[in-house]
């Protein structure tokens, strides 16, 4: 239109100076007037239709944008959507190389001959391995259908093979309704909800790593309402051993596992101290009565589970605990878990409790045992026993750089760039841990401290679930470290954590000694002081 | 106490009672270009009837634009509880593409789901300057042409069939003349809006163009709404009968739960008020005592049916329309 009104007067003004001022002899030419009208017009129907032609453009691209997919490429990832962001494919991943120094500690339970190679020391003890391992490679597509359906798959590449984290998919109905149906985090434990990439230490507590479960298969649904100051989530699973990852379908027993959980944040939209504080509750409860697949080859790392009952490990990763080879889940097993967090400002605290009563019994057969096609596994009468172990801790972090703490990753206020003087955001973090076992764990029917049916002196009937002289009873780790976000997407983060036991070792050393019924000659297993180094690249 | 309760019980039944049965409806028609002003004059009607009539409030919603365009938008998921588009093959697609109505959903309503029909007319600018009185004045060279694209417009499909029909008929049905005519034609077309409306805005608002192919109704508005003396219709010796065509949208209204309301907001327009709404609006009212009533505000053509000469909308559409069609041919701009 512009082009129109700036263009036209051009072209007909001179025309019409040329008209006045050419004399009477053009003046008089009818015919050379008419043409030049004509012309005037055709000129000016041509201005017009190219104005209206780019008016016609203007409208198809504004249109066209609508119907466009949109492409993003940011720190939240990869993703490419639907005009109207109702369809979505985004493309994220964490990846973290750590390194474990350890300036002191043991790799394993004592006196473990049977699945490691090299010389023990003197207590029966191999030293815990320095190492440098990527603790996590995962790649997640997910996405979302229709506004309402999405879907999430993470590979794990860490540890040397692959396996799958999540592969779930999700109904979201109503704010207040969702479904979800695959394998998921268990919606129980407040520290195992972070993201793997927001955690504040290295490695979760004991009440997450330790007592609840870590992932499992199944359906769930959850959801937020009172204006989403509770949310509430209950979910049916096939049930794994504490601090367990489901591998591909039932473990150990057809029965299901319940899970629920509620959480609530009641002063989130006031402007007050108490605005950033949640607490709530989750809970577990399953009952492996009857049949259980007994058709595990050992009790060793790997196959811990395979007999419904988990082992424990330190900040370290090196296992501390671990339940005689005979024993197996049996009956009930219910965990509960009061949970809680706060944050103010650049603070942040996380708290846990978690208690596990897990029923367990000892076992004797060829599959038990050996494995393969062995002789039918026998419950050994009179076994069955309650064993509580419970575990806590308390997380705190503060940013020293002006940033608010939250649940989620920090966002740095300055990403740190050495040409314009930014140094991203750091933070300084704290935690206490322990985790405490069940006394009987380490005794026999009589209430006599005895040695775990590992040891083929000691018969099923008067072994304990546990030797005290190899597993230890409790652990309390200290941690303290600092988390260097570099920006958004990458963080450096150091910890120090110093883990101290009861129990767990044999006064004299050795590997053949026998723990008295009293437990006088038990000592505590060694501490361990370990560094703990993390480059993390998440996006 | 109980007897209290009781009391307290009905008396709340009986308060509340009217207010809980009235319910606020909502409906989505989505329509083609040049039925803004029908619409407009029809919904308010009808939400007074039905108000009348059931005590409900409806709000009906309008969504207008390019006939095929619209159709394309049901089908890709607008939750249109009614469709009321320029012509059956478009709204044939929301079976074909969609599964969202019937096959057989012309069947439902009377005349083949075609409450009114149209056809096209020329609008020219005052004293018909270009001497514009029939199709093969308008491929002359120098005569500039506007009509929207028939691949989105269900308008510009009737212009561009009409054109055709009159080749055939003035070149004993010999189809490579008529697909000469009609290329001369689009030759003299110097832009292509999506939709009727926006061909309207070319030529009456942005002044461009000599001649606008256009609904009869939609030609006798840009007469009213800016003067006779600024525009002139001209009717052409032969035209085509338009049948818009509605239906409900199946999918949508057992979804939406609006079947009742919906089809008897369609039924609607076949009574004798919404014929005068139609009629009023420029419309040819297809009941009898209206369309006798209107009689003289209807020009006399020869309208040509689109089943006799062109063997039905889905031939049409793949001859003509598709990609690849005629159309594509002759139109290498």
């Amino acid at each position: 239109m512009n082009l129109k009104k700036k263009l036209i007067p051009v072209l007909i003004a001179p025309l019409f100076v040329g008209l006045t001022f050419s004399g009477q002899a053009l003046a008089n030419d009818s015919e050379e007037l008419e043409k030049l009208r004509q012309l005037v017009q055709e000129l000016d129907q041509k201005l017009k239709v190219l104005d209206r032609k780019g008016e016609l453009a203007e409208e198809a691209a504004a249109a066209k944008k609508k119907e466009t997919p949109v492409v993003k490429a940011g720190t939240g990832g990869f993703s490419f959507a639907s005009a109207d962001g109702k369809n979505e494919i985004k493309f994220r991943g964490i990846i973290q190389a750590d390194h474990r120094e350890f300036l002191d500690g043991a790799s394993e339970v004592r006196a473990r001959t049977n699945d490691r190679a090299g010389t023990q020391n003197s207590e029966g003890f191999h030293d815990a391995d320095s190492t440098s391992l990527l603790r996590r490679v995962r790649p997640t597509i997910e996405g979302k259908i229709n506004d309402k359906y999405a879907f999430r798959f993470t590979p794990e590449f860490g540890g040397g093979s692959a396996s799958v984290v999540d592969a779930y998919v999700d109904a979201n109905l109503n704010p207040a309704f969702n479904l979800r149906a695959g394998k998921f985090k268990s919606f129980v434990g407040l520290e195992r909800l972070q993201g793997a990439g927001d955690i504040k230490f290295l490695e979760r507590s004991y009440v997450t790593n330790a007592i609840l479960p870590n992932r499992d298969l199944g359906v769930a649904v959850y959801g937020s309402v009172l204006d989403k100051k509770l949310d509430y989530a209950f979910g049916i699973v096939n049930g794994v051993a504490d601090g367990g990852n489901i591998a591909t379908g039932t473990e150990y027993n057809g029965e299901r596992e319940y899970t629920g959980r509620l959480f609530a944040s009641p002063f989130k939209d006031d402007i007050s101290v108490l605005s950033g504080l949640s607490f709530g509750i989750g809970a577990t409860y399953t009952d492996f009565t009857g049949d259980k697949n007994l058709n595990f080859t050992d009790t060793s790392a790997a196959d811990a589970t395979r007999n419904g009952l988990p082992s424990y490990v330190t900040e370290g990763q090196n296992t501390f605990f671990r339940y005689g080879s005979g024993v197996i889940a049996d009956g009930q097993r219910i965990r509960w878990s009061p949970q809680a967090s706060y944050y103010l400002g650049p603070l942040g605290i996380i708290a846990e409790y978690a208690r596990v009563s897990q029923d367990v019994s000892k076992a004797s057969g060829g599959s038990v045992a050996a494995g393969g096609d062995g002789s039918n596994t026998v419950i050994t009468s009179g076994s069955n026993k309650k064993l509580d172990h419970d575990a806590w801790n308390i997380g705190v972090s503060y940013l020293l750089t002006g940033e608010d703490a939250s649940f989620k990753g920090v966002k740095p206020k300055n990403d740190f760039d050495i040409d314009k003087g930014g140094w991203g955001a750091w933070e300084l973090v704290a935690r206490y841990s322990e985790i405490n076992l069940d006394e009987n764990t380490f005794k026999d029917a009589n209430g006599d401290y005895r040695r775990d049916a590992n040891d083929a002196s000691y018969s099923n009937t008067n072994s304990a679930y546990a030797d005290l002289t190899k597993s230890a009873k409790s652990a309390q780790t200290w941690t303290t470290g600092v988390n260097w976000y570099l920006n958004q997407n990458a963080k450096f983060a150091i910890n120090y954590a110093h883990t101290s036991f009861d129990g767990g070792a044999i006064v004299g050393g050795g590997t053949g000694s026998g723990i008295t019924t009293t437990g006088s000659n038990v000592k505590d297993r060694p501490d361990e002081k370990a560094v703990l180094a993390r480059f993390q690249v998440t996006f | 106490m109980k007897k209290s309760l009781l009391h307290v019980s009905l008396l709340a039944a009986l308060v509340f009672a009217p207010i809980a049965q009235a319910a606020d409806i909502t409906l989505l028609n989505v329509s083609y270009d040049p039925t803004r002003e029908l619409y407009q004059d029809y919904n308010t009607a009808f939400s007074k009837y039905w108000k009348a009539k059931t005590g409900d409030n409806v709000t009906i919603k309008a969504s207008h634009g390019g006939s095929g365009k619209q159709a394309r938008a049901i089908i890709d998921g607008l939750d249109a509880d009614v469709a009321t588009l320029a012509l059956a093959y478009d709204v044939d697609q929301l079976y074909e593409k969609g599964k969202l109505i019937p096959k057989d959903w012309q069947k439902r309503l009377g005349h083949n789901s075609a409450p009114y029909t149209s056809t096209i007319v020329f609008l020219v600018r005052k004293g018909n300057p270009k001497k514009i009185k029939d199709w093969n004045d308008v491929i002359k060279p120098g005569v500039s042409v506007i009509t929207p694209n028939p691949k989105t417009s269900g308008g510009a499909r009737w212009n561009y069939l009409a054109a055709w029909a009159y080749a055939l008929k003035n070149n004993n049905n010999d189809e490579a003349k008529a697909k000469e005519f009609v290329a001369k034609l689009f030759k003299n077309v110097p832009v292509l809006d999506t939709g009727a409306r926006g061909a309207t805005t070319t030529f009456v608002e942005r002044g461009i163009g000599d001649v606008l192919l256009a609904w009869e109704n939609e030609a006798f508005l840009a007469q009213k709404e800016l003067g006779p003396d600024k525009f002139e219709i001209v009717v052409p010796s032969l035209s085509i009968l338009a049948e818009p065509t509605v239906t409900v949208v199946d999918k949508v209204v057992d979804k939406r739960k609006t079947r009742a309301v919906a089809t008897a907001y369609l039924e609607y327009l076949y009574s004798e008020e919404g014929q005068e709404i139609a009629a009023q609006n420029y419309y040819r009212p297809t009941l009898e005592s209206v369309a006798k009533k209107y009689e003289k505000s209807f020009p006399k053509v020869n309208l040509i049916k689109i089943d006799e000469v062109f063997g039905g909308w889905q031939k049409a559409q793949k001859t003509h329309f598709a990609d690849g069609g005629t159309f594509d041919e002759i139109y290498q701009k």
